[in-house]
């Protein structure tokens, strides 16, 4: 009986040992945001080449501490003119995606993002060709095509990142890898240049995005830090220790228990 | 501050770098022009001509000019136009072709700019004097290297 009741305590010191232990996992506070923000080399572009003014903005909501659904949209006008052709387009897009952010929450700490965002885009877009020349055997031939609206569509990828500069203030740019699904005007008359993805005569486009971000915390949850198990068998000593903050050192992954 | 100008710095500089490596200006090296390709067959040796003399009617300057195993002709159509007549001369002996077709407009890249394509609408006509038959193939006249007609002489 004596003995049964010593196994019965021994079995419930452990078990509360291990439940201390889950417990006393080190967390991290995260403030989830929403960022509102302006892309900013398209303006300064158009500084210097009045041809093409690119505007485009983005709102995105953080879901958790690696991942926020992102709304962007934009406007563009474009003119193109070379020796046998001008061209003309304008219109607006808008890309709905996610971004996914690769750093650790206690590297992270709701202020740098580095990582890489997903989007489908749309766009509605005007296009025009007010004269082309084409010179051959029979002399030069002179034509236009006139205004027509499109929808083009595509899928990009952005890897990039953003860093808080000043208190709710971030800068970032990302590198934008576009594939074109449908520029909507035929094989035969695709677009030169059309809002939102780029060269529309190309299946593939690339570009590159600064940005000014202002960020609005709406909430804040605790991402739990897990200690990685050690591969080295020669040294068994945890060395991570606990800053002042609660986070604590190199080897840790983060989860989320939210409040 | 001071642990802020490291971290811009690590943004900016690769960002620039990045940015001025997009800007690459382009240049046309593609084929402009959209020619009917024509291939000529010898009824039994199934060879080019060994003189070609091509030329656009109502016009002064020749396509080819006695020229030897041209192979394939390219003959170009007059987008201004719905009908061409060509004065074709094989080995010495002088016939006529027409074409009738239908023309519309084609972006080549944005460094090449538009060209014009052509839809044959019917059979080419033409005078029997050396020509045995014309074999229509690809009705579709574009600047990629694609076979229109052959010409059996």
């Amino acid at each position: 009986m004596w003995r049964t009741f010593a196994y019965s305590i021994s079995l419930l010191l452990f078990l509360n040992c291990i439940l201390i232990q889950v417990h006393a996992q080190d967390t991290i506070p995260i403030p989830l945001k929403i960022r509102v923000g302006m892309e900013v080399s398209g303006p300064a572009i158009y500084y210097s080449d009045k041809n093409i003014l690119n505007e485009e903005g983005y709102i995105s909501i953080d879901l958790n501490e690696k991942r926020s659904v992102v709304l962007a949209a934009g406007y563009l006008n474009f003119k193109y003119s070379q020796y046998n052709y001008s061209y003309l387009n304008h219109g607006s897009f808008v890309r709905i995606g996610m971004d996914f952010n690769i750093l650790k929450p206690d590297k992270s700490m709701g202020k740098y993002w580095a990582g890489i965002g997903l989007r489908y885009g749309l766009s509605r877009f005007t296009s025009e060709v007010p004269n082309f020349q084409m010179t051959d055997y029979w002399g030069t031939t002179s034509s236009s095509i006139t205004a027509k609206t499109n929808w083009g569509h595509f899928v990009e990828v952005s890897p990039g990142v953003r860093t808080e500069i000043f208190n709710h203030f971030s800068i970032g740019w990302s590198i934008s890898l576009r594939m074109l699904l449908y520029s909507g005007a035929g094989k035969d008359l695709r677009p030169v240049y059309f809002p939102g993805f780029g060269n529309g005569t190309k299946t593939f486009s690339t570009g590159l995005s600064y940005y000014i971000v202002w960020n609005i915390p709406y909430k804040k949850i605790n991402a739990i830090l897990k200690k990685e198990v050690k591969e080295d068998t020669d040294d068994n000593v945890d060395t991570d220790t606990k800053d002042a903050a609660g986070t604590s050192g190199t080897r840790k992954q983060g989860t989320v228990i939210r409040q | 501050m001071r642990k802020f100008i490291p971290e811009s710095l690590l943004i900016i500089l690769p960002g620039t770098i990045l940015f001025l490596l997009s800007c690459t200006a382009g240049s046309c090296f593609e084929e402009t022009e959209s020619y009917l390709k024509a291939s000529f067959y010898n009824n039994t040796t199934l060879t080019a001509p060994d003189s070609l003399t091509l030329y656009g009617l109502n016009t002064d300057s020749l396509i080819y000019n006695n020229t030897a195993s041209v192979q394939p002709a390219l003959i170009p159509l007059n987008a201004s136009t719905e009908s061409c007549t060509f004065g074709i001369q094989i080995n010495g002996v002088t016939d006529t072709i027409e074409f009738q077709y239908s023309s519309y407009p084609h972006l080549i890249s944005k460094e090449c700019g538009y060209t014009f394509y052509h839809q044959l609408d019917t059979l080419p006509k033409f005078t029997k004097h050396i020509i045995k038959d014309i074999y229509t193939g690809n009705k579709t006249i574009t600047n990629l290297n694609v076979e229109n007609i052959r010409i059996f002489y």
